[in-house]
């Protein structure tokens, strides 16, 4: 899915090229789908442990409005968390980076704060801003912003002292520097970490729905699982998996946009 | 496009143009091509006087922990000058041009003065256009805000700053590659791109370290002759650090030589060739003998520098 467009690019001669490209991995969607569905229907093996494809689809369409209103619950929570980690996290960075006293103080500090399980800190977090959606976001903030800055960081001591001597030579100031060469510099790095960021993300606001909340993909799992609706908790793991996958391309595409260079240095 | 080239070089000149310019003018070390250089953003614009040295170190000395890199070094450079350093390896030209660029504090007691005013070294930062050995050239910009960075941090606004760069394009024969980016240029592209950075960055005095070390014996004594135009175009003050004695005999109006580390300068050799100087001129007696006095140098200096890395 995400590698469709990469495709695109390198195929674009013919039209008719294109379009396999473009078609080409919803094809070997449907072929692996159909392989499923011949295979749990030859071993017979029971819709407790795998429902037919098929099953799950017609569960889906069953009953769309549920799983899109969870979708975009989800979604909603999922986009504030990892937003407002990646700016915190990268805000961390630039400031770890230019007082090193503040990174030696704190940073352990932040390597501790993601010791703590996820799951412990969501419960005391649901306690402070109640079942809401600001909650999730929050949870979905916790987990996400630690590799950004780590990555940013990493990305940061990756830049050429040369270069840095040189902008200096040019009579560059510290926040010329950083705006002209660590920012940019850092970006690869940074774009690794936003695709981990946003498989975070939402593990965060999914987890966090458990807590408690009416509506949302970790809601309509949950419910799922105590009905034993074998399908439906299929059903929710294919609405989640394409939420994932489609915050991932998204990541993916801005990161082959902005960092066209290719992390060459 | 020309014409703005030709009224941007003009911009640069003061006195004769560098075409109208008779061989002994060439010669003469001062009067027709002093003032060489007046820096775009002008403080006080007035001309450097002939004699008097751009810049001038005088017992400038640099120790990094137990090494001594430089010892009591003695150089002065007069405008419009094209000065080149040879020495052999580790024998501080570097720390010198880090001195020079304001990247780097001598030990004190040293006597440090630009344009004839007393300085520490830091204060020549932003003064000095200085091109290091690598080209440096930011992979996330294209050739023409590559070349135009010192110009942009000095805050020029881009548009002025690109008219600028696009002018000085195919000077540097880079015209039609504007919207490049250095992952899509050959070696020699990139150090005029590089080359061309420096330039833009008017200043009085230009550092360039091994510019073309890095590249094909072809394309380095192409990249030497035109180096050698621009900078009869241009009028600047060139400090040129290299490790090939051809190059430095054939780009210099002098050529330092430095010794083994702590380095001073040993030997001060001025080149009388004319110029403009053609390619054949490497294979005339005048400079064969100075090659000779040149290398007599260098080898003596190279030796003692194996003898000290041998106990």
């Amino acid at each position: 899915m995400s590698g469709s467009i990469a495709y695109a690019a390198n195929l674009s001669v013919t039209p008719a090229g294109r379009i396999y490209a473009a078609v080409k991995p919803i094809l070997w969607l449907a072929v692996g789908l159909f392989a499923v569905e011949v295979l749990v229907m030859a071993f017979e093996i029971r819709p407790y442990y795998l429902p037919r494809p098929s099953a799950i689809a017609s569960g889906i369409m069953a009953t769309p409005g549920a799983y899109l209103a969870g979708l975009w619950r989800t979604f909603l929570e999922t986009a504030l968390g990892f937003l407002a980690g990646s700016v915190f996290g990268v805000v961390m960075a630039v400031v770890f980076h230019r007082w090193l006293a503040l990174k030696e103080l704190f940073f352990p500090l932040f390597i501790v704060s993601q010791t703590i399980p996820v799951i412990a800190f969501g419960a005391v977090v649901v306690l402070w801003f109640g079942n809401t959606l600001f909650a999730k976001a929050v949870i979905s903030f916790y987990i996400s912003f630690l590799p950004v800055t780590v990555n940013t960081l990493l990305g940061f001591s990756s830049v050429d002292p040369r270069q840095v001597q040189l902008m200096r030579s040019f009579g560059a100031r510290d926040g010329q520097i950083l705006r002209r060469l660590y920012l940019p510099a850092a970006l690869p790095q940074l774009f690794v970490a936003l695709k981990l960021a946003s498989s975070l993300a939402l593990v965060g606001a999914i987890v966090g729905e458990w807590f408690g909340d009416t509506t949302g993909l970790g809601v309509l799992l949950l419910q799922a699982m105590y009905n034993e609706n074998v399908v439906g908790i299929w059903a929710t793991i294919v609405v989640s998996a394409c939420l994932g996958m489609g915050l991932y391309s998204l990541v993916s595409f801005a990161e082959r946009k902005i960092v066209f260079w290719g992390g060459e240095q | 496009m020309m014409e703005r080239a030709m009224a941007l070089t003009e911009e640069h000149l003061r006195g004769p143009a560098a075409g109208a310019m008779g061989l002994i003018d060439l010669l003469k070390p001062s009067k027709g091509r002093a003032v060489a250089q007046v820096p775009a953003k002008l403080e006080t614009a007035e001309p450097t006087d002939a004699g008097k040295p751009l810049i001038e170190l005088r017992n400038v000395s640099k120790t990094f922990g137990t090494v001594k890199a430089l010892q009591d070094l003695e150089v002065s450079i007069r405008p419009g000058e094209l000065v080149t350093v040879v020495g052999p390896s580790g024998c501080g030209k570097s720390t010198l041009f880090n001195i020079l660029a304001g990247l780097e504090e001598p030990d004190p007691g040293n006597v440090l003065r630009h344009k004839g005013i007393s300085s520490v070294a830091s204060d020549l930062l932003g003064k000095v256009s200085f091109m290091p050995q690598r080209d440096l050239l930011l992979p996330w910009r294209n050739v023409i805000d590559n070349a135009i960075l010192a110009l942009e941090i000095e805050g020029m606004p881009r548009g002025e700053a690109r008219k600028q760069a696009m002018a000085m394009l195919p000077e540097f024969g880079l015209a039609g590659f504007e919207a490049q980016y250095p992952n899509q240029l050959s070696g020699g592209m990139r150090q005029r791109v590089a080359l061309m950075r420096t330039f833009l960055f008017k200043r009085d005095l230009m550092l360039l370290d091994e510019p073309f070390g890095a590249l094909d014996a072809l394309t380095r004594t192409m990249m030497q002759r035109w180096l050698l135009d621009v900078w009869q175009n241009h009028k600047r003050t060139v400090l040129f650090i290299t490790h090939d004695v051809d190059e430095a005999i054939f780009l210099g109006d002098r050529v330092l030589v430095m010794t083994a580390r702590p380095g001073r300068v040993k030997l001060e050799q001025a080149v009388d060739l004319p110029r403009p100087r053609k390619a054949d001129i490497v294979t005339s007696p005048e400079f064969i003998a100075l090659k000779k006095t040149l290398l007599e140098a260098i080898e003596e200096e190279s030796m003692k520098s194996f003898q000290v890395a041998g106990y």
